[in-house]
């Protein structure tokens, strides 16, 4: 097996026309994690994919894999020869090929008999052999999935970016099929991107979060430090919900534990923690799944909103005690807000 | 609704299917039974079998033929970038506008000894006319070549559409395993488009089969040609039936072949992800090959045996050729075969709304007629003449043209309604229904106007076709009622050519009412 490279784009940028789809974006994938890059539509974080693969061509910046260069103002490595692999939303499955056929496509400088031994080792990887001689009109979802991802890996790839491969499977199956998905790609230990809308995927499943807005990477790193420590106000709401605060409607004994340098806060809702603290009124209950978001008043005017576990269910009126966890509160001064 | 409603509403549809299907079904009868006269030996040997065999050769040429005009130009178009592609996207459509006979009598000219070409080649070479080799079109290869060229549009119609329907996704996936053009074309593109193409194909073959201008003009033993010249030259109407009874089998098989493909609406596309805009940019080198490609295919097949038709109309000898007793003819038989082909169409669509057997019944129906190729509806025809004991002149002649131009034509009068019907919601004729309307006043006040504009399309095409038919016209035509069609056949196998032109070049302005009228119709579908 080739020695694996990191994938590397550095200040990487696309116009078409006078709109700036990717401006100056630079991510690093490593050999072996799987980097979910996450941002709302229109983020540019398709065109991102695009340009990683090879599908477009940057204006300006430099795309390398280790130290080949696959794309740079003077060179462009196409997609046919860039030997990156791609899954699509759609799984784009050759209709008229089995599944064994599909995953033999890649591998066409191997001679017959070893791309059937090299492909079968990847339908028996991802849990496919019963399936071998299916096509794809006749397999499920989660089957498809799973055969475009033996497809992309197959030929040994030096990356593989996947464009929401999750989303268009039925809930149900999700959970599982990604498991299986993942851990296949980690097991190749080649870099990997997964392109999604779904903070919750990216949190839960990815060993890495690049957060993507106009065409720019805001921040990228572990989803614990992501999440927990987001440079501006645009990438703590890419990951989850957060809500302002005015720092004068801060309670005096919650101030005493925030440190305070600016007018407002940023916090999430499961900051809020019930129990012990100061007592505040119940204004609204939801229930929102496993939690409940309640809207708690501070004072006559304004509101909190918190995401708990109450032990019985709330009602308008109710009195409750909460204390505010300092690291799920941010504080982002001057800036971006 | 009282209990006799039904069966009266039923009445017309009932003729009429009668009345498309009786010429195919006695032509086929008389096949089947045909006893007396010449031997079952003699036919098979001395008839039957060149005969198939031609046609066989003939269509197998044709089909590789329009797949090589179709495809790559098809594929072109439909991907990539290059000078002219929205010209040509449309343009090449318009070799339909030719009848086959149209095209063999231009091409013969233009490929004569005297023709362009060879004089071409004498003033270059210094050779005379013994002394090189050219390609004879009076051949097989020749019949195949002048029927690809006008019917390739079918083809190229149909890949065209399968291949823009392919999922861009589809496409990147197999680019980024390292599949380069050619690759992309043969493993992914084509084989996906195919079931769409040969269904396109099948058609296209069809029309082929039931061409006898052509084959007749070029001296081709075609089934078409025997089954008109086993009737009218040797006097042998079981012959003609037996040739008959193969021909219908040949048009049925490639009918119901393309029909089957058809169904498979392309293979199971699991992607959904349809084309975006963004069309391939071709190297320089590449898209100018594209365009002269396609630049090559329009004048092979539409530009040079147009301009080579208007030049020979444009020299003395058209003048002696009366067109107005023609034109009076065509006219009057157009329009007499379009008024009842258009009524039986209307017929059809508004029963195939009714219920599902009806439908069923009526597609079936008009579909034979629509298989059944012109010599044989004539040859029908005659037997029923002949059975009733009745001559072929005057009134009845003309009432049986007419019959043979429903039942041939009643198939391509349904089809724009009835797109104009699928178009609408489905509940619109629940609602108005519910709305207390029925009968007469629902025929009126919400059926007509919702087929209004199939029908127009619907009209035209029926005209056309009408004013380009040969073969039936040709048998059953009474004294004094040529047709441009008729004429201009009679003058080009007469070896008088220049007097065929004008007639000719008529009929291709007619025809090209109807191609552009489709061109406009596909180009909306493919925007919406």
């Amino acid at each position: 097996m080739p020695s694996i490279h990191s994938l590397i784009a550095e200040n990487i940028g696309r116009s078409y026309g006078d709109v700036v789809a990717v401006a100056n974006a630079s991510l690093s994938l490593h050999p072996g994690e799987v980097t979910a890059l996450i941002g709302p539509s229109g983020s540019g974080k398709t065109t991102f994919l695009r340009l990683l693969a090879g599908m477009e061509r940057p204006d300006t910046g430099e795309i390398r894999s280790g130290q080949t260069v696959l794309a740079s103002p003077g060179r462009h490595v196409p997609i046919e020869t860039r030997k990156i692999g791609l899954v699509f939303q759609d799984f784009a499955l050759f209709p008229h090929m089995s599944v064994l056929q599909n995953v033999m496509f890649g591998l066409r400088e191997l001679a017959k008999s070893d791309r059937v031994r090299a492909a079968e080792k990847w339908l028996d990887q991802l849990g496919l052999t019963h399936r071998r001689d299916a096509y794809p009109h006749h397999l499920s979802g989660g089957e498809q999935q799973r055969t475009a991802i033996a497809r992309a890996l197959a030929p040994q790839p030096v990356a593989i970016l996947l464009d929401e491969p999750f989303s268009g499977l039925d809930p149900s199956m999700r959970d599982r099929v990604r498991e299986v998905a993942l851990s296949a790609i980690r097991a190749a230990g080649v870099p990997a991107l997964m392109v999604t809308h779904d903070a919750n995927e990216a949190l839960v499943h990815a060993d890495r979060i690049a957060v993507i807005e106009q065409g720019s990477i805001l921040q990228s790193g572990a989803p614990e430090t992501v999440y927990r420590h987001p440079v501006s106000l645009a990438v703590a709401r890419a990951l989850g919900p957060v809500h302002p605060l005015e720092a004068t409607d801060l309670p005096r004994e919650w101030q005493d534990t925030l440190d305070r340098r600016s007018d407002t806060f940023w916090y999430r809702p499961e900051a809020i923690k019930l129990g012990s603290g100061i007592e505040l009124i119940v204004k609204g209950s939801q229930l929102a799944g496993p939690v409940t978001e309640l809207a708690l008043a501070l004072n006559t005017s304004a509101e909190i909103f918190a995401a708990c576990q109450p032990g019985t269910p709330l009602t308008p009126g109710d009195r409750v005690s909460a204390t505010i966890e300092p690291s799920l509160v941010f504080d982002f001064q001057s800036k971006s807000i | 609704m009282p209990r006799w409603m039904p069966s009266v509403s039923a009445i017309p549809p009932a003729v009429m299917i009668g009345l498309v299907g009786l010429p195919v079904f006695a032509a086929i009868y008389a096949g089947l039974v045909a006893g007396d006269g010449a031997t079952w030996a003699h036919i098979l040997e001395n008839r039957l079998t060149p005969y198939t065999l031609t046609t066989l050769a003939t269509l197998i040429l044709a089909a590789i033929m329009m797949l090589g005009l179709a495809v790559p130009a098809a594929w072109m178009i439909s991907q990539h970038d290059f000078p002219g592609r929205a010209f040509f996207s449309w343009a090449l459509i318009l070799p339909l506008a030719m009848p086959g006979y149209v095209m063999a009598y231009a091409w013969a000219d233009l490929m004569g000894v005297a023709g362009p070409l060879q004089s071409q080649i004498r003033a270059v070479t210094g050779l005379t006319a013994r002394e090189y080799w050219f390609p004879n079109l009076f051949t097989v290869p020749g019949l195949a070549f002048v029927l690809a060229s006008t019917l390739f549009p079918y083809v190229y119609i149909t890949a065209r559409a399968a291949f823009s329907m392919q999922s861009l996704a589809t496409l990147d996936a197999a680019r980024s395993l390292g599949a380069r053009p050619l690759d992309l074309f043969w493993r992914v593109a084509l084989p996906v488009a195919m079931p769409a193409i040969l269904g396109g194909l099948c058609l296209a073959l069809m029309e082929a089969a039931a061409d006898y201008g052509a084959a007749d003009f070029l001296g081709i033993q075609t089934l078409g040609v025997g089954i008109v010249r086993s009737w009218t030259s040797f006097g042998e109407p079981n012959t003609a039936a037996r040739l008959a009874l193969m021909l219908i089998a040949l048009a049925a098989i490639l009918l119901v072949t393309a029909r089957l493909y058809q169904g498979q609406k392309g293979l199971h596309q699991t992607s959904t992800q349809w084309r975006t805009p963004g069309r391939t940019q071709l190297p320089r080198p590449i898209a100018v090959a594209a365009t002269l490609l396609c630049a090559m295919i329009l004048i092979i097949c539409f530009v040079a045996p147009v301009l080579r038709l208007l030049w020979l109309a444009s020299q003395s000898a058209t003048r002696t050729v009366d067109l107005a007793p023609l034109i009076k003819s065509t006219l009057a038989l157009g329009v007499l075969g379009t008024s009842g082909a258009f009524i039986a169409a209307l017929i059809f669509t508004l029963a195939a709304k009714r219920t599902q057997t009806m439908k069923l019944a009526t597609r079936l129906i008009a579909a034979a007629g629509y298989a059944a190729p012109g010599a044989v509806l004539g040859l029908g025809a005659l037997f029923i003449l002949r059975e009733t004991g009745q001559a072929l002149t005057g009134g009845i002649a003309i009432t049986l043209l007419i019959w043979i131009y429903i039942s041939r034509f009643t198939s391509a009068g349904v089809e724009p309604m009835q797109a104009a019907l699928d178009r609408l919601p489905r509940n619109l004729d629940n609602a108005a229904r519910s709305l207390g309307s029925k009968g007469v006043r629902q025929f009126f006040a919400v059926d007509f106007p919702l087929i209004a504009p199939g029908a127009f399309a619907a009209g035209l095409i029926l005209f056309v076709e009408i004013l380009k038919e040969l073969p039936a016209t040709l048998m059953l035509r009474p004294f004094g009622w040529d047709t441009l069609a008729v004429k201009a056949h009679a003058y080009a196998t007469d070896e008088r050519l220049a007097q065929a032109t004008l007639p000719s070049l008529l009929i291709v302005f007619a025809g090209l009412a109807p191609v552009l009228l489709l061109s406009w119709r596909l180009s909306q579908t493919e925007r919406a």
